[in-house]
């Protein structure tokens, strides 16, 4: 125990000896690994990033795995029965026992803003839509229940929205007119922030307070304006429901609709989620990242095999001393491999630092986030042992071809010639 | 108990397409603790080749070679470097430091493949050696900063680290100039007698092998005993100067010489 315990620190110390000896040949040797590790654990922890990116931004347009969308429509082409699909629809998930489900529907308020009269779009919704879609909130909040129930609509608007209307303080609850100069007064409760790509205003609203806005102005005939009704064609429904539940309650969901509704309409259940295709969604990403990253390690590699045996035959005289003066030909294998994992491992733990400070750094989240990523995820740890883990790789691959040549030097020759 | 022994030890290679080359054949040699032996050859006579067998570097073809009477066969590869290691010191003609390490990071270097005490308490073990060979005030010099009988006596310091007791000191003073070579030879002797240690040169010079109390002379690839100095031949005897100049020559290419 004690003999292996010295044989192995003294193996560490020899190499550190040798790394320090030759440490220009070893810095500029290294910095091919560096640079190798610090790419691909750069590419692994942007792959999960962007992975968070991606995941979070489909789901906030098709929801969180899983998530059913229903809707309906008469087969002989007539209109369907709203009334009858949305009590059709509030039994379901009463039936069932949902606690996240929304109707969502696509209209446009006209809003009067200082620069004029704009179409809105907005979209109206249950209050469980915001936990369903990740509905981020920079300014107020999402809706409450005491939203619900007060008498004038609350707003949920976004930042493009919100600067137009100057920025208010929401706490001093700025209002808005719905439906031009003498339609209802909205106020806003919340700002969800706007995408860089986002230029126009948009807003949530409640569905139940839209449906009483719009019936106290029955102003247009819904068919035809497409975005002025409520209910009809233009609702959705969905539910957000556990993963495993998803395929017995997408058909049960699917029958008792559509018995409610009788033979005149068909009803469709379907998913939109990402995760509705299988396991793991990003898997061709992650290959494809992990491919490249693992060819510039190659690269790295390589180059550091080069040197590494260029430099071991310029060491045979160094080992045939170390080999007379009792260094047993296992002990110069391991010292020859320590040399190359020791400095890799240094050059890897560089690495993975430059990649943390890169993937960390704020112009990054911008480029990666287009503004919309809530949780920027911590540098993934995985990335990081993956950095390591390939460094030493590297290095006892890069080491161990030096390391054979090193101990079939004969001790006597190397030392007298 | 004899501390090195040779028996009718023969050592022949196998060059590719050639026949088989006898290099030393039928040496007997007996080494006891505290002995001064000297083997005196010429280029080519075999002397590498009896130092790889008496260093355990290498295993003879036929006869025998034990080590305090156990045959060297019967080690495994490490545990012959393990008992080179421990019991044998090694001092070489061209010094053969490490470059870049300090003195007394070469003389350490011996420690690194020990165990226990003597690894642990390395740095302290290879700075007492080097005072004791008057370097203490040369610990962090680098070898390249150091004269040639200072590399020397670095390199008697390392080799004695360990406390081993066969000493093989090959042309140790090849690389140094006369009045250099006869004050590393008397440390050498010096510190040999002090640790008790038994020491082996091999070397072409006659006045250093007259340091010894046996003699031996190798002459292609036969050991015999030389009764006295005064007895070689004139002839070998210019031979030897012949080739002391051509090793202090070669010594001086790439050395420092002594300051």
């Amino acid at each position: 125990m004690s003999r292996a315990l010295t044989g192995f620190l003294g193996a560490v110390l020899e190499a550190w000896q040798e790394l320090r000896v030759h440490r220009t040949r070893v810095l500029l040797s290294l910095i091919g690994v560096a640079v190798a590790v610090c790419s691909l654990t750069t590419v692994v922890a942007l792959g999960a990033i962007v992975q968070q990116a991606n995941q979070e931004l489909s789901e906030r347009s098709s929801g969180r795995p899983a998530t059913l969308y229903v809707s309906a429509y008469a087969t002989d082409g007539s209109t369907i029965d709203a009334e009858a699909l949305d009590r059709a629809w509030d039994e379901t998930v009463a039936r069932y026992g949902i606690d996240y489900a929304s109707r969502v529907v696509s209209s446009g308020q006209s809003i009067p803003f200082v620069t004029g009269v704009v179409q809105v779009g907005t979209q109206a919704v249950d209050q469980p839509y915001g936990e369903m879609h990740r509905v981020r909130i920079s300014e107020g909040h999402w809706f409450s229940t005491a939203d619900e129930q007060a008498l004038a609509p609350a707003l949920v608007v976004n930042s493009v929205f919100w600067e137009r209307l100057g920025r208010p303080d929401l706490a001093t609850h700025p209002t808005v007119t719905l439906g031009g100069e003498k339609g209802a007064t909205a106020v806003v409760v919340g700002v969800t922030p706007a995408a860089t790509y986002e230029t126009e205003p948009s807003m949530f609203m409640l569905a139940s307070q839209l449906a009483t806005v719009q019936a106290a102005q029955p102003a247009a005939d819904p068919s035809a304006d497409p975005y002025s009704g409520f209910g009809g064609g233009q609702t959705q429904y969905e539910m957000w429901i556990p993963p495993e539940l998803a395929e017995p309650l997408l058909a049960a969901v699917q029958r008792d609709i559509q018995a409610a509704l009788g033979d005149g309409a068909q009803v469709d259940v379907y998913r939109q989620d990402y995760a509705q295709y299988g396991d793991d969604p990003f898997l061709v990403t992650k290959l494809v990242v992990g491919g490249i990253a693992v060819l510039v390690l190659l690269l790295g590699a390589l180059g550091l095999v080069n040197i590494a045996l260029v430099t071991v035959k310029q060491r045979v005289r160094e080992i045939g001393i170390r080999r007379s003066f009792g260094a047993t030909a296992g002990r110069v294998f391991f010292a020859v491999m320590m040399e190359s994992v020791v400095a890799t491992v240094a050059a890897g733990v560089v690495g993975v630092m430059a990649a943390v400070l890169l993937v960390q750094s704020p112009i990054v989240h911008d480029v990666v986030g287009q503004g919309m990523v809530t949780d920027f995820p911590p540098f993934p740890v995985e990335a990081a042992l993956l950095g390591l883990a390939a460094a030493t790789g590297v290095g006892a691959l890069a080491g161990l071809l030096p390391a054979l040549v090193a101990v079939r030097v004969k001790v006597i020759d190397a030392i007298r010639y | 108990m004899s501390l090195l022994r040779l028996e009718d030890v023969t050592r022949t290679v196998l060059p590719p397409d050639q026949p088989a080359l006898t290099i030393l054949n039928g040496v007997d040699l007996t080494v006891e603790g505290g002995d001064r032996i000297s083997i005196v050859g010429r280029s080519g006579s075999g002397k590498s080749t009896l130092l790889n067998l008496m260093g355990l570097l290498d295993l003879p073809t036929s006869g025998l070679l034990a080590f305090d009477d156990r045959p060297v066969k019967s080690y495994s590869g490490a545990g012959r470097d393990r008992l080179r290691g421990a019991q044998i010191g090694f001092i070489f003609q061209q010094f053969n430091l490490l470059a870049g390490r300090t003195a007394l990071e070469n003389v350490a270097m011996p420690l690194l493949y020990a165990s226990g005490r003597q690894f642990w308490r390395r740095r302290q073990l290879a700075a007492d050696m080097l005072e004791q060979v008057g370097l203490g005030h040369r610990v962090d010099s680098l070898p390249d900063r150091l004269s040639g009988g200072e590399q020397q006596r670095v390199a008697i310091a390392r080799s004695l680290v360990r406390g081993p007791r066969l000493i093989l000191a090959d042309e140790p003073t090849g690389a140094l100039d006369l009045d250099t070579g006869q004050s590393v030879m008397e440390l050498i002797d010096e510190v040999a007698t002090r640790t008790g240690a038994a020491l082996v040169v091999i070397t072409h010079d006659p006045s250093i092998a007259a340091r010894s109390r046996t003699h031996y002379r190798l002459d292609r690839g036969i050991l015999t005993p030389a009764e006295a100095l005064a007895e070689t031949p004139a002839e070998s005897l210019v031979d030897a100067a012949a080739n002391k100049i051509a090793d202090a020559a070669a010594g001086a290419h790439g050395e420092r010489s002594d300051r």
